[in-house]
């Protein structure tokens, strides 16, 4: 299904031109006292929601931006912020 | 029609406020597991789940390609018993499952491809799996249609050729395995949504439905694509898996011109001629998790360039049907079966990717018998969750076609 993304450079473009990040999984864990469970889970671990949520792109063939946006990943549309999250 | 047919897995029945198991998901894991655990394990009370209806999910929308040519050591033998028993279920299930071992043929692009296959190659024979290399010239007697020329994209230089594999008609697959866990008594709901599951001090106790509340000390979450989605929902545990759409069509039917199934790294495209006549191809995955099933103007200008380049006598031919599907892959592209972990009674099995179709018969086999006794088998061992935070992700990426958001 066709996928468009706005990079906060270009604007709207077409979904082919990025690079899909992963989900966002908030800072990366500081490396004191840092267990493989934890490192694993930041790594690794998805939430795969089948709906909205927030996640990270790369705008591979164009400026080279890295952004976080919201998208329904039942539909690929891009959405607000949901009230909740903020 | 104009008479009232019987549905192969009986009547319906009413759902029963509690079960010795239930399964999540009426897939051909779910169907599988719970057609053994009836079998060989005696545990015949036991409901599986299913929102829509069987075979709805990846049990009715993959390409229904089997083969036992993975890479890893801890993968082949799993794969070779799902090989093996096509012919035997076929039989035990009086359903005719219409395998094919026609034969797979992967093609090698590069001399790097070829070393890689001659690896891949040397674990399929320790295992006792026929599988053996061929140079391009030997694949175009094989497959006639096979363009061998240089001046292509990806030049041909050979091929990896495992005759035991083949096509299993994957509908029939689902139909008579619900068949045969009707035959043993096990329950198939269709139509009900599990909701939530119920845990209490670190054991299984229920599972809430759409039509009500289950008392249960065993589930599984055998839900294909979805699976990762719901055991994190309800609860709240978090899986190495990212879900993307895969995408599949066949072409108008066409005189027989395929006799094996074909496939390319390189070019992302496999190729086989279904008993129709049909050419079904596929392999195309969207780059980004999405739960949409539907189809891109991308992959099918993909699919249409890819084809006419390595199978020209295609050129020209209509693509009749498209569809898509889910596959959740895991970042060593193998699969993850775990149980009572950290859960008591909570079993999962999930992260197959493309490959549930063709592993489902063993896995059935093999995850009955650990929630039967509660231990997990020899075979399963490698594919436990916890493989992950201790670093020992399995070598599968190596295999031919690797796909993942993640590389």
């Amino acid at each position: 299904m066709a996928l468009t993304l706005t990079c906060p450079v270009c604007g709207k473009r077409n979904g082919y031109e990025f690079r899909y990040g992963g989900e966002d999984k908030g800072p990366r864990p500081a490396e004191a006292g840092l267990t493989p469970r934890a490192w694993c889970d930041y790594v690794h671990m998805n939430k795969c929601t089948a709906g909205v949520q927030k996640e990270w792109w790369f705008h591979r063939d164009g400026c080279g931006s890295w952004f976080t946006t919201w998208r329904d990943t039942t539909n690929n549309l891009e959405v607000e912020q949901p009230e909740a999250s903020k | 029609m104009f008479w009232k047919s019987k549905p192969l897995w009986g009547d319906k029945t009413r759902l029963k406020s509690s079960y010795d198991a239930v399964i999540i998901g009426g897939g051909l894991h779910g169907l599988a597991t719970a057609y053994y655990l009836a079998k060989e394990h005696g545990i015949t009370d036991v409901a599986i789940i299913e929102k829509r209806f069987i075979g709805f999910g990846g049990a009715g929308r993959n390409t229904a390609i089997v083969r036992a040519n993975q890479r890893t050591q801890y993968n082949v033998p799993l794969y070779k018993e799902a090989l093996d028993l096509w012919p035997v279920l076929t039989k035990e299930l009086d359903y005719n499952l219409m395998f094919n071992n026609c034969g797979n043929l992967n093609l090698m692009h590069s001399e790097a491809a070829m070393k890689a296959a001659r690896m891949t190659i040397a674990t399929a024979q320790f295992h006792g799996v026929e599988s053996h290399l061929i140079d391009a010239k030997e694949a175009k007697e094989m497959v006639p249609a096979l363009n061998i020329s240089e001046d292509i994209t990806f030049p041909i230089h050979g091929a990896m050729y495992h005759p035991p594999g083949g096509i299993v008609r994957h509908d029939a697959v689902v139909w008579g395995l619900a068949k045969g866990c009707a035959k043993h008594g096990v329950q198939i709901h269709q139509q009900t949504e599990a909701t939530a599951i119920h845990t209490e001090g670190g054991k299984i106790t229920g599972v809430e439905t759409s039509r009500g509340r289950i008392h249960t000390p065993r589930v599984l979450v055998s839900a294909g694509g979805y699976s990762a989605g719901i055991i994190h929902h309800m609860l709240g545990i978090k899986l190495p898996i990212s879900v993307l759409t895969i995408q599949a069509m066949v072409t108008q039917p066409l005189k027989p011109i395929l006799n094996h199934v074909v496939s390319s790294g390189a070019y992302h495209c496999y190729a086989n001629q279904t008993l129709k006549g049909e050419i079904a191809t596929g392999a195309h995955m969207d780059q980004w998790p999405n739960y949409t099933t539907q189809n891109t103007a991308h992959y099918i200008k993909h699919q249409a360039e890819a084809l006419s380049d390595w199978l020209p006598c295609l050129r020209g031919v209509k693509f009749m049907r498209i569809w898509g599907g889910l596959a959740d892959m895991t970042p060593d592209m193998a699969p993850i079966m775990d149980g009572n972990d950290p859960i008591e009674g909570f079993y999962m099995d999930c992260g197959w990717g493309y490959f549930g179709f063709k592993s489902c018969s063993a896995v059935g086999k093999y995850m009955s018998e650990y929630m039967a006794t509660g231990n997990c088998p020899d075979m399963l061992k490698p594919f436990n969750l916890r493989r992950y935070e201790n670093h020992q992700l399995m070598g599968e990426t190596a295999a031919l076609v690797s796909y993942t958001p993640d590389n």
